[in-house]
């Protein structure tokens, strides 16, 4: 009798019916919606598309066209590079040398983790004063070192540079936990054996803290790439619509400016279903690449 | 068994039950306390109207541009407290600063049917949508109910739908765009204070010797807020009689007049006019450099003066914390005139007023409080307050109490008097999409990526699309 409840599989479709019916409701009505909106003809927002395109396809063949679609799907493909070399790396970094460090593992974890607490709309203020040309931080430390001229730090040419910096510094911290929480799961009989045969602290980290993270850098890695594809208000915030001369754009951003800046509702779809497609592409290429393995 | 599969039933409805009691407490929370997020404040306060009536009280959701740097933003807070006092009801603010996010907001608002009860809102081109979705009540058929509603108001100046020609909004004060000036940049310069037969020539020279002496002559971010330039830009190839008339096609004489302004634009910009970042900064950036002693000139509207009277102020919301030597150092002039148009001729009127919606006016419990809420928002003494230094629509419109008006505005006030013709903004006629290749894509054509003929030709095909 004990065993067979396990059998029954019906209290565990109740359980799992509402959330399904809101996952229908709030993302799969949503998202089929939006792939017949994006062959539509919608100029405002939340209003109802009565016909379609001429030709239906029309949004798609603007696309190609766009050189503004091109522009945000090259900025994506760096911000996503940025993401896995800056936020991964630093943290696998940070990771292994807090590891090897006696005191204040608890203090590191808290103050490389704090920047995911605070808004991204916060950051991206706060990194506008940071950054701004006159009276900026930066600015005014390159003045105390000697620097005559101001540098704008959102002029075309290095905006991108400095958009990606923040967004790569925010989530440091949160690949930085999960690294030193896989460190953490290492057997220490493992570093003891190593150390008695001799090895030296880099030898350590080489053949024992590295292969043994593995899994858990791919995770990451899928974390980031995938993370970065959905990377919208930091960069809103900075450099809103694509400033400057719409050098700046992301997909998201630049969905996020069709829709709502320019009413262009139906392209926004179709942008909205070219960043699902790329999400989709690019998450199948990340798994083949960081594939886990068995231990 | 019996007993287990009805713990599981009782557990899945109460999983269930709590889903949808998060959605409405979220509802109910945001109608109590967040602004600006008006499509959940609008049914929440729906659904509690019944129970606020029955306390003796209702609840509007009212939402207006009397935010942020807008000079009437502390009167309306005063007068929308004051009716509160006066009635007893109550008024869920989601006013903002008037741009354009704001605009798609209140559009959306309309579409999903999350209005707010009452708007102060442009009666432009911006307002066609909801009109046209028949959203918003004429003030005739107000008047079928209300018979001195807007009565106080000269008729003329009630500007009519370019939906039906029919009267929706009532006019609480004007507003006029003409260009501030930083004087101790000028002096330190050697340029005199513009007056009122200022020309675009001698406007080129004076910049000229303020760039020589180091500082930016114009304070504007063409990569995000280029609209005054670009309407005193087509105006000045123009005359105040042409000026509202939208061209049918680049081509034509008013269409050259357009590429022609967006060209002056270019020139100026080339000449190393507006400040070095002016495509990649905000407009709060260069408003900054203005108010900080680093730009000379700024063109904006009525409501910047209390943007500058607050960046005075040591304390932006204390009026006794103002630095009267430094707002002495600020002055208002007519925008450098050219061809048919005199500096004098400026843009403005009466391009906002309060609406009344469909669904409040459908709602008896809100019915009263709203005509009542824009009878006292647009009363004989209360638009004097708003329109300070600016026009009004009220037919015995009284004499302006100027001594409580700081020099600014005093200065502002003398600067009006002089205006030989007032003509509204072309861009609240020319509102959507079509802005986007001249609004948005400025920085491209004074960067000469995209010939100024080609963006407005985009434009203008887009606006006869609509």
């Amino acid at each position: 009798m004990g065993a067979n409840i396990y059998r029954n599989k019906k209290p565990a479709l109740a359980f799992l019916l509402p959330a399904f019916l809101f996952m229908v409701l709030f993302l799969y009505y949503p998202f089929f919606k939006t792939i017949i909106n994006s062959f539509m003809h919608l100029k405002q927002l939340g209003a109802t598309a009565t016909e379609f395109n001429a030709p239906w396809y029309t949004n798609y063949e603007e696309m190609l066209h766009d050189p503004h679609v091109w522009t945000s799907v090259k900025n994506t493909i760096i911000m996503m590079l940025v993401t896995l070399v800056g936020q991964v790396g630093i943290a696998i970094v940070l990771a292994l040398m807090v590891d090897n460090i006696g005191r204040g593992k608890q203090i590191f974890r808290t103050l490389y983790f704090f920047p995911i607490v605070i808004s991204a709309t916060a950051l991206g203020l706060m990194f506008n004063l940071i950054f701004l040309r006159d009276k900026g931080m930066v600015n005014q430390v390159l003045e105390m070192l000697g620097k005559q001229d101001l540098t704008d730090w959102k002029a075309e040419g290095i905006a991108l540079v400095t958009m990606m910096a923040p967004v790569m510094w925010q989530y440091v911290g949160f690949y930085f936990v999960i690294l030193v929480t896989g460190l953490n799961n290492i057997s220490d009989e493992l570093y003891e054996a190593a150390t008695i045969d001799g090895a030296t602290a880099l030898q350590r980290v080489r053949y024992i803290s590295v292969p043994m993270l593995h899994n858990v850098i791919c995770t990451c890695s899928v974390l980031a790439v995938t993370g970065a594809l959905k990377v919208f208000d930091l960069p809103w915030v900075m450099f809103p619509k694509g400033m400057p001369l719409k050098t700046t754009f992301l997909t998201g951003t630049y969905m996020y400016y069709q829709t709502m800046e320019t009413k262009n509702v139906d392209y926004g779809a179709a942008l909205a279903v070219l960043i699902v497609v790329l999400g989709v592409v690019l998450a199948k290429v990340v798994n083949a690449v960081f594939r886990e393995k068995d231990y | 068994m019996m007993k287990k599969r009805m713990m599981a039933a009782m557990l899945a409805g109460a999983m269930v039950l709590s889903v949808t009691a998060c959605g409405n407490s979220g509802g109910a929370e945001k109608a109590a306390g967040t602004e600006g997020d008006a499509p959940a404040e609008a049914p929440a306060a729906e659904a509690e109207a019944p129970a606020a009536e029955s306390a003796g009280s209702v609840e509007l959701v009212v939402t207006t541009t009397f935010a942020g740097e807008d000079s009437n933003a502390q009167n309306y807070k005063d007068a929308v407290k004051a009716w509160e006092a006066e009635t007893g009801n109550a008024v869920v603010d989601t006013s903002a600063t008037a741009d354009e996010t704001f605009k798609t907001r209140v559009a959306t608002d309309f579409e999903t049917g999350s209005e707010p009860d009452v708007l102060f809102f442009f009666n432009g081109a911006d307002s066609n949508s909801f009109i046209e979705a028949g959203k918003v009540v004429s003030i005739d058929e107000i008047r079928e109910e209300y018979p001195d509603y807007a009565s106080n108001m000269n008729e003329d100046l009630i500007t009519a739908s370019l939906v039906d020609n029919k009267k929706y909004a009532v006019p609480a004060n004007g507003f006029w765009e003409a260009m501030f000036v930083n004087t101790e940049i000028l002096e330190a310069a050697g340029v005199a204070m513009p007056g009122a037969d200022y020309t675009m020539d001698q406007f080129k020279a004076d910049c000229e010797k303020i760039k020589a002496a180091g500082y930016a002559p114009i304070a504007a971010a063409l990569g995000n807020i280029p609209h005054y330039w670009w309407e005193f830009a087509i105006f000045n190839n123009q005359s105040p009689a042409t000026h509202l008339e939208i061209p049918e096609n680049a081509g034509d004489e008013n269409g050259q007049a357009w590429v022609q302004g967006m060209n002056d634009i270019k020139e100026l910009y080339e000449l190393g006019y507006f400040p070095e970042n002016t495509l990649s900064a905000t407009d709060d950036e260069t408003f900054a450099m203005f108010t900080e002693g680093k730009a000379a000139f700024l063109i904006d509207g009525s409501w910047k003066v209390g943007g500058i009277v607050g960046a005075c102020q040591s304390d932006p919301n204390d009026p006794a914390t103002l630095d009267s030597a430094k707002l002495d150092k600020f002055d208002v002039t007519y925008v450098p005139g050219k061809g048919d148009r005199k500096a004098t001729d400026l843009v403005g009127g009466l391009s906002s007023g309060y609406f009344i919606t469909r669904k409040a006016w459908d709602d008896p419990v809100k019915r009263d409080a709203a005509v009542s809420f824009v009878e006292y928002l647009t009363s004989d003494e209360m638009v004097p307050k708003f329109a300070q230094h600016g026009a009004s629509a009220l037919k015995n419109a009284p004499e302006v109490d100027t001594s409580e008006f700081n020099v600014l505005q005093i200065k502002a006030m003398n600067m009006m008097a002089g205006t030989t013709s007032l003509t509204g903004a072309v861009q609240d006629l020319f509102a959507g999409d079509c802005r986007v290749s001249t609004f948005d894509g400025m920085p491209e054509i004074v960067t000469g990526r995209v010939v100024a003929e080609d963006a407005v030709a985009e434009g203008l095909e887009a606006y006869h699309n609509q």
